[in-house]
């Protein structure tokens, strides 16, 4: 009685360790992950015999780590989210739980962050236009060194002297455009990448 | 990290790469013809093929592939009392895994031809 109360509580722990890694995907899918699991031990420990802690080692050893289960489980969930949507929103948290653990993860995070934020500015750039007429666009002027600089204002604050306009009206459609191909291509660029690099231990 | 080691790791990720690309062929392939659980399917990909795999990554597949609309699944309650979850091939699943069999029948054969030459010099 007490081997069984001892296994049946190393069952629990591993179910408890695995659910625990499930943060962010649907509470639904998340019990239904772990129940599958649970049949799983059941069904091994019954072609195993009886339920001792030594066996039931034996089936949570074969059935693998559930930190590593559950993160495989969570990545692909969010991953499948995330590409029904291609929001920034979705895949960005997904792109910072890669960073935590892969140098790769950290420079794919970056570059997402990047080509985000150039969009946004794009963005607002383009819907600030009509607001501030003289001041919002793409803007070019000559630096002290005189290096030319070209920068997207937003219309808060007057140009320096000498810069002028690039695109005048044309920030409107041309920015708008290119920020909706900027978030788009970042969005699929970054699934790409998760996708080719994400961790995966599927055979043993 | 000796040229030998370096080129037994280039081998062995060769590997893993070639059987992680035919898993899901392998998944479908598995589920042709029935409906299975997670171990069962298990069972027939370590029976039928050479693919051993790690037995918990099973279930984030098969979560994948019924994402992708590929299986279905239902839980049905087993002789010993606890509930299984049965996954099977729907209607696109069967097309997907003809195309890839297909695919894979005309890819080996044509591969077969040229490794004609190399067969029976690695032992």
């Amino acid at each position: 009685m007490m081997f069984a109360d001892n296994a049946q509580k190393k069952i629990e722990e591993y179910l408890d360790s695995l659910l625990a890694r499930l943060d962010g995907v649907n509470e639904r899918d998340a019990q239904e992950f772990v129940e599958e699991v649970r049949s799983h031990i059941q069904d091994k420990i019954t072609t195993a015999g009886p339920m001792t802690p030594a066996v039931v080692d034996t089936v949570l050893t074969a059935l693998g780590n559930p930190e590593e289960l559950g993160s495989e489980f969570r990545t692909n969930a969010l991953l499948t989210d995330a590409k029904d949507s291609r929001s920034p929103i979705r895949i960005l948290p997904i792109l910072l739980r890669w960073a935590s653990f892969s140098v790769t993860g950290v420079f794919v995070l970056l570059g997402a962050i990047g080509g985000y934020l150039i969009g946004g500015i794009l963005f607002l750039c383009a819907m600030l236009k009509p607001f501030h007429p003289q001041t919002a666009g793409l803007w070019a002027f000559h630096d002290e060194t005189g290096d030319l600089n070209v920068s997207f204002r937003l219309g808060s604050a007057n140009p320096p002297a000498g810069a002028h306009e690039l695109l005048g009206w044309w920030i409107v459609p041309v920015g708008l455009l290119a920020a909706l191909v900027l978030v788009l291509a970042t969005s699929q660029l970054a699934l790409w990448s998760a996708r080719k690099f994400k961790r995966s231990k599927v055979f043993v | 990290m000796g040229n030998s080691e370096r080129v037994q790791l280039t081998e062995d990720k060769w590997e893993v790469q070639l059987r992680k690309g035919c898993l899901e062929l392998a998944i479908l392939a598995a589920l042709w013809g029935g409906r299975f659980y997670g171990l069962e399917i298990l069972k027939r990909l370590e029976d039928d093929s050479d693919l051993i795999v790690s037995e918990g990554t099973i279930y984030p597949l098969l979560s994948r592939l019924k994402a992708l609309g590929l299986v279905n699944s239902e839980w049905v309650e087993s002789e010993g009392g606890h509930p299984r979850k049965y996954y099977a091939l729907t209607k696109s699943g069967k097309q997907r895994a003809l195309e890839m069999a297909g695919i894979w029948a005309r890819f080996s054969s044509s591969m077969r031809k040229l490794l004609g030459p190399l067969s029976g010099r690695n032992k």
